[in-house]
């Protein structure tokens, strides 16, 4: 599945409308630096690698992520770099199995109209992105015409009429922490309506991705949590990275197209900086959780974003 | 006024929910949609945006600005729940805000109605009792959630209270309106859905091209009022 996303849309969560948005921000993040657009520029998300695609014009691209290698004929190409592709060039997706979702920028971000203040595609309601679709054979994108001025300076450093690249690269493996399936968790406001056994299971056992998992939420299985209290409680706010426990005690955990209220008890939250390499897991990968506190989560969420902040400098200094 | 334990907790890096209490009533709700506007009339730097529930308001902001802001405290929850605890005592002395009263209507035809025979027969009543009860009530628009556009309406005629259908059916129109245990409501979207059906409205609930995209929000009040299918297809044509 391949749909168009940015970073999500805020303003209209009081109506009701999700966030939706790349569900690896990071990597989307990435690849729209590489390539000199603003974080928040349209990206193609590619859902593992069924998909392949030929430039009519010269392109400058980027894709970062772990669920597919680009390659053009039997050239690899490199990821979370900019890509120079001459008109006419063949490029597929191959299959990589260590992760989910593969992110492609290009110069100036993917054209598609801005719907309540994003390009976000939501399927259910059928708006943002493609005409509010998926990705299909035959469709033509474009860029946008508006083009920043390291996006130009990127450009003009190319030679044309073959695929290349420069020797740089973002390194997004430093962003990330040795062990992507240690994922943080700040404990959600109904953490302590479940017996003292069930919270020490959920942050002790393993849980694996369940096959009903998209866009929406994924379904955790392997740990069943036991409540103490037993009261309903009344709909409220829930936000991408919430952990839902259902009613039979299995676990939900929210991502980008979630609902923006729900009914179901929470235990805990993903931290922030955590959720992207949720969004790089896959039906049947296990996973642990570990706890932080609220404090630590902000402060880990600062220090990323200034990193990423210094990035988008690093990038710009490689072409003053 | 009932005495209620209010907090206000941690959601994410990015989001802190005032709770007022853990019921629907309608003093909690006049609280929840008081804080929302007053918040909205003096916004916090870094804030961004609020989604109002049945009795509580969770707050969406950006950490970054947040901390850069002088606003006391060390941290963005502490920051932002300081200034939202300021807020609720000023906004608990001003009254109770009035939404605006919306009228959708409906056609109760059975052509748009699939399960009104159904509703009626397990109250024992004609459909066009269920019509009468139905359009008689005024209802309370208590939260936005489920999908865009979808309201949580309070005030059914408890004699309506009909649980959902056996088997959900695989598509719903929208503009349905439907019955479902003792809640009533109307979907903004096709979709599948297990609520009993007893009409239509040709209004579109929610609708991108519009500057509020939503028909109904937080705190409005809906009257439903009968039409025929002529009147209905006028006013689907637009």
């Amino acid at each position: 599945m391949s749909t168009i996303q940015d970073l999500g849309r805020y303003q209209y969560l009081s109506q009701a409308v999700p966030v939706c948005g790349a569900v690896d921000s990071l990597s989307a993040r990435i690849a729209n630096k590489a390539v000199g657009n603003e974080d928040n520029a349209a990206v193609i998300e590619f859902t593992y690698a069924d998909a392949e695609f030929i430039s009519e014009t010269d392109l400058l691209i980027a894709y970062a992520g772990d669920g597919a290698i680009l390659k053009s004929g039997e050239q690899e190409l490199p990821c979370d770099r900019p890509l120079f592709i001459p008109s006419g060039t063949f490029i597929k997706l191959i299959n990589n199995p260590s992760g989910c979702r593969t992110y492609l920028a290009i110069a100036g971000g993917w054209d598609v109209p801005e719907i309540l203040g994003s390009r976000s595609t939501f399927l259910i309601a059928g708006f943002g992105g493609m005409d509010g679709r998926v990705l299909k054979k035959g469709d033509t994108l474009k860029n946008e015409a508006t083009q920043s001025v390291i996006t130009q300076k990127i450009l003009k450093s190319f030679n044309c009429g073959k695929v290349n690249y420069p020797e740089w690269s973002i390194c997004r493996q430093l962003l990330l922490p040795a062990n992507r399936k240690v994922i943080r968790v700040v404990p959600a406001n109904e953490f302590g309506w479940f017996s003292g056994r069930s919270t020490a299971d959920f942050l002790s056992a393993p849980h694996i991705i369940g096959r009903q998992s998209n866009r929406m939420g994924y379904h955790l299985e392997g740990v069943v949590l036991h409540r103490v209290k037993h009261h309903e409680l009344l709909s409220t706010a829930v936000t991408p990275g919430t952990i839902q426990v259902t009613g039979s005690g299995s676990l939900v955990l929210l991502m980008a197209d979630c609902q923006t209220t729900g009914g179901y008890p929470r235990i805990a939250q993903v931290a922030a900086v955590d959720l992207p390499l949720c969004g790089q897991l896959k039906p049947g990968d296990t996973l642990n959780f570990k706890e932080i506190g609220p404090r630590e989560a902000e402060m880990l969420y600062i220090e990323r974003e200034q990193y990423l902040q210094q990035l988008t400098i690093a990038v710009q200094t490689k072409y003053l | 006024m009932q005495e209620e334990v209010s907090q206000i907790y941690y959601l994410s890096e990015m989001a802190v929910t005032v709770e007022f209490g853990q019921q629907i009533a309608e003093n909690l709700l006049t609280a929840v949609n008081n804080l929302n506007l007053l918040l909205y009339e003096r916004p916090f730097p870094g804030f961004k945006t609020t989604v109002p529930a049945y009795a509580t308001l969770t707050v969406f902001y950006d950490p970054i600005l947040v901390i850069k802001s002088n606003l006391s405290g060390t941290g963005s929850f502490e920051k932002v729940s300081g200034y939202l605890n300021d807020l609720k005592l000023q906004s608990n002395t001003t009254k109770a805000v009035k939404g605006d009263v919306v009228t959708i209507p409906v056609c109760y035809d059975l052509d748009f109605g699939p399960d009104l025979t159904e509703v009626a027969s397990v109250h024992q009543m004609s459909t066009a009792e269920v019509i009468k009860l139905h359009s008689a009530g005024a209802y309370k628009v208590y939260m936005m959630g489920f999908m865009p556009g979808f309201a949580y309406l309070g005030g059914m005629d408890a004699q309506l209270t009909t649980p959902r259908k056996a088997t959900p059916r695989k598509s719903v129109p929208a503009g349905a309106v439907g019955i479902a245990g003792q809640q009533t409501g109307v979907y903004p979207l096709e979709t599948p859905g297990g609520w009993q059906i007893i009409g239509q409205t040709p209004l579109k609930l929610f609708d991108v091209n519009r500057k509020q995209p939503s028909l109904l929000k937080a705190g409005d009040t809906v009257i439903f009022k009968p039409i025929d299918v002529y009147a209905f297809n006028k006013l689907a044509a637009g």
